[in-house]
């Protein structure tokens, strides 16, 4: 009976150390893992085979601290006034052992002033993007319970000041650092054990982690981080309006004058410099002056093919299409409006808008 | 077992009459044989040194770190403490599966990846892959390190020993 018993142990024992030390070898056996080394020595005397004679020896496995933060991507673009701006990053366990992870930022580099509420959020879905959901879950201040191996994905946020300006930028590091697993909420910190313990039954913590170059933390600290870049892009958006004088009663379309009776083009440029962010939802608003009369049967283009040069916008006719809006009256001070939406303008590109009004006869002086 | 056999042969002599002589004979082998080699396994740990030449010199230390990837001596002491000469001596050493043998271990060492069925130096085994095929063992695989000592004297003692990494 007892025979059996202990050979049903020992069965189940072997089981249970294939299973558990099947997955950690990644980052190596567990620790806390008895290692146990069995000798055992067959002899004869006399020629006659003796009794078996066994020796063990055995060792835990120490617990070897090492942690990766790596950030996702390139630098990311994000706007003045843009509410959280957001970074992606991993963190990985590279322990041989489950760990807490403290999660702190550090602005390195970029003007305090111009960035706020700079917080960490758990990416729960891996998207590299805050939902809604992720969002409403909270920030976060630590990982709890990492298993080996495991990664976290995590996202780093900030709001940009409207003071920010195009190229600014932020430099946003994010540091993991290792506590000891087992209790709700964050452990208290690993350290390196002190002294030599040569006590093989002891699980002595040894912290073999990296530097992330950050600067905000150092090799064998149990920390690590990586840190990424929020480019500051706002629109940089100009608009100029010209205006060319199409023909006139006397000399019709040959050097016309802006004489009464005489129609003129008005062309609205708009240009968003090179390296900016695209300009969206732009709309342009002119009020007319009172002495002009819109030129209701040539309409309004929008989205036309414009260039500016030496302060002077010249729209290509025809070029666009047809859009926008008249509104008699319906400018500032009872002024006639001209109003028309244009499609997005990516850095380096001009939008424009164009539309004909006439000097009426009546306006004009009595020679 | 053989132990048991032996008790029952001499007592199945005890009750012949021709007693005495052979019973002599029968305990003279057994007083020689107190037969006592003992053992200690041990793990250390390599200390490795530089002198003012530049010349790296190895020493073997208690471990301190059984970190992952740490380089660990596993050792036998032996000793012969009887008073005869112990012979065909093998010394069979299972490899916890949380260490592997070290690349660097001598190349002519005995060796197993079979479990401890088939034993042979690291170079000749071949174990089989996923698919069926075979390739060659590699330090990673194996299972069993195994001395053999022709003799070890009354009162002589040796040490034999491995390289292993914790995985």
């Amino acid at each position: 009976m007892r025979k059996t018993t202990q050979l049903l142990g020992a069965v189940s024992a072997t089981a249970l150390i294939v299973m558990s030390s099947s997955p950690a070898f990644a980052e190596g056996i567990r620790a806390g893992t008895d290692i146990t080394n069995n000798v055992t020595v067959q002899y004869q005397v006399g020629g006659v085979q003796q009794t078996d004679a066994t020796d063990s020896d055995t060792f835990a496995v120490d617990r070897r601290v090492n942690v990766d933060v790596t950030a996702i991507g390139g630098a990311v673009n994000t706007s003045p006034g843009a509410q959280n701006a957001a970074l992606a990053f991993d963190v990985t366990n590279l322990s041989n052992d489950d760990i807490d992870l403290a999660l702190t930022t550090a602005l390195t580099a970029g003007t305090a002033g111009n960035i706020s509420n700079i917080e960490i959020y758990l990416d729960a879905d891996g998207d590299r993007v805050l939902s809604a959901a992720e969002l409403a879950a909270g920030p976060i201040t630590f990982l709890d319970e990492v298993g080996t191996d495991v990664t976290t994905a995590v996202i780093v946020v900030g709001d940009i000041d409207l003071a920010a300006a195009n190229g600014d930028s932020f430099d946003i590091a994010l540091v993991a650092d290792a506590h000891a697993a087992g209790a709700a909420g964050l452990g208290t910190e690993l350290t390196e054990s002190a002294g030599d313990s040569t006590d093989p039954s002891v699980v002595d913590t040894v912290l073999a982690d990296g530097n992330g170059g950050t600067g905000e933390e150092i090799d064998n600290d149990g920390a690590d981080s990586d840190e990424n870049t929020l480019n500051v892009q706002g629109a940089q958006v100009t608009v100029v309006k010209s205006s060319l004088v199409v023909s006139d009663p006397v000399n019709g379309t040959t050097n016309p004058k802006a004489i009464p009776g005489a129609t003129i083009l008005y062309c609205i440029a708009v240009e968003n410099a090179a390296g900016a962010a695209t300009a969206t939802n732009i709309n342009v608003l002119d009020d007319l002056p009172a002495e002009v009369d819109f030129d209701s049967a040539f309409g309004i283009f929008v989205d036309a093919t414009a260039t500016i040069a030496s302060g002077v916008a010249t729209c290509t006719v025809p070029s666009g299409s047809s859009g926008g809006t008249f509104s008699a009256g319906g400018g500032t001070g009872g002024l006639d409006r001209v109003s028309g939406s244009l499609s997005d303008i990516a850095g380096g590109s001009t939008g424009a808008l164009y539309f004909q009004v006439t000097i009426p006869a009546a306006t004009a002086p009595t020679p | 077992m053989t132990k048991l056999t032996k008790i029952v042969a001499a007592a199945l002599v005890a009750a012949l009459p021709v007693v005495p002589v052979t019973a002599q004979e029968a305990t003279a082998p057994t007083e020689a044989a107190e037969p006592n080699v003992s053992l200690q396994s041990d793990v250390k740990a390599y200390k490795e040194t530089t002198d003012a030449d530049g010349n790296v010199s190895s020493e073997l230390v208690e471990p301190t770190v059984f970190t992952p990837g740490t380089r660990l001596s596993f050792g036998l002491s032996y000793e012969n403490k009887g008073n005869s000469p112990a012979t065909d001596v093998t010394a069979t050493n299972p490899l916890h599966e949380a260490v592997q043998l070290a690349p660097d271990a001598d190349p002519a060492l005995i060796v197993s990846v079979d479990g401890g069925t088939t034993f042979g130096i690291l170079a000749d085994l071949q174990v089989a892959d996923e698919t069926g095929a075979t390739r060659p063992a590699t330090h990673d695989d194996v299972t069993h390190v195994r001395w053999t000592i022709a003799a070890i004297a009354p009162g002589e003692s040796g040490r034999v020993a491995f390289p292993v990494i914790i995985r």
